[in-house]
């Protein structure tokens, strides 16, 4: 494990590397930046199951409508 | 018990059904027929509303059928875990659909009264179409 470290950690040819990376991007305007967004990206799951909601109700209430007519006079 | 007393009975069972029954009817029918003046109309919270001016037995009338609507809400958000005014905007949903007739009024939210024209009602995003 600790092996592993140093070896990362110390290595200095990949230290090198990416001196010679960074430089390279500072000089060329070429390079592409990627910056994470500032919100946090949101997935919505709820819309289908609120839509399942809505139908499941409506059939509710249909059976309600239906089952008391003096509730829902016409 | 004799053919004469069976046919009392049965009278007697007949006038008591008529009796209990004619009060509810007639006040529904002050109801419907103040839904077909356009002077009560359904709204699409799920409850009936007054348009104008009615009289206070309508008024109560509607009152108590109302309470009873949210009774009947209460139970069945209770069962399905929504809220009872979800329960009670998806009811909304369908009277508007369905119950309400050509020429009688209607509302959608704190919106002015409508008039339903021969076309269905717009009805609110929220209200899908149940199958």
């Amino acid at each position: 494990m600790s092996e592993f470290c140093d070896e990362q950690g110390s290595n200095p040819m990949v230290l090198h590397k990416w001196v010679a990376l960074s430089v390279l991007c500072l000089l060329s305007t070429a390079c592409i930046t990627v910056k994470a967004p500032e919100k946090p990206i949101e997935i919505n799951l709820n819309v289908k199951v609120q839509q399942e909601v809505v139908v499941r109700l409506q059939k509710d209430a249909q059976e309600l409508i239906e089952n008391n007519p003096e509730l829902f006079p016409e | 018990m004799t053919r004469k007393s069976f046919f009392f009975a049965a009278t007697l069972g007949a006038l008591a059904a008529g009796f209990a029954l004619s009060a509810p009817a007639s006040a529904q029918g002050n109801v419907a027929s103040a839904l077909a003046a356009g002077q009560v109309g359904e709204q699409a919270d799920g409850y009936l509303g007054v348009v104008g001016s009615v009289s206070d037995a309508i008024r109560a009338e509607i009152e108590s059928i109302n309470i009873k609507r949210r009774a009947a809400y209460t139970d069945l958000a209770a069962k399905r875990g929504v809220t009872v005014a979800d329960m009670a905007a998806a009811t909304g949903c369908q009277t508007l659909a369905s119950r309400v007739k050509t020429g009688q009024k209607y509302r959608i939210g704190t919106g002015a009264w409508q008039t339903k024209g021969s076309a269905p009602i717009a009805l609110p995003s929220y209200c899908a179409t149940a199958g």
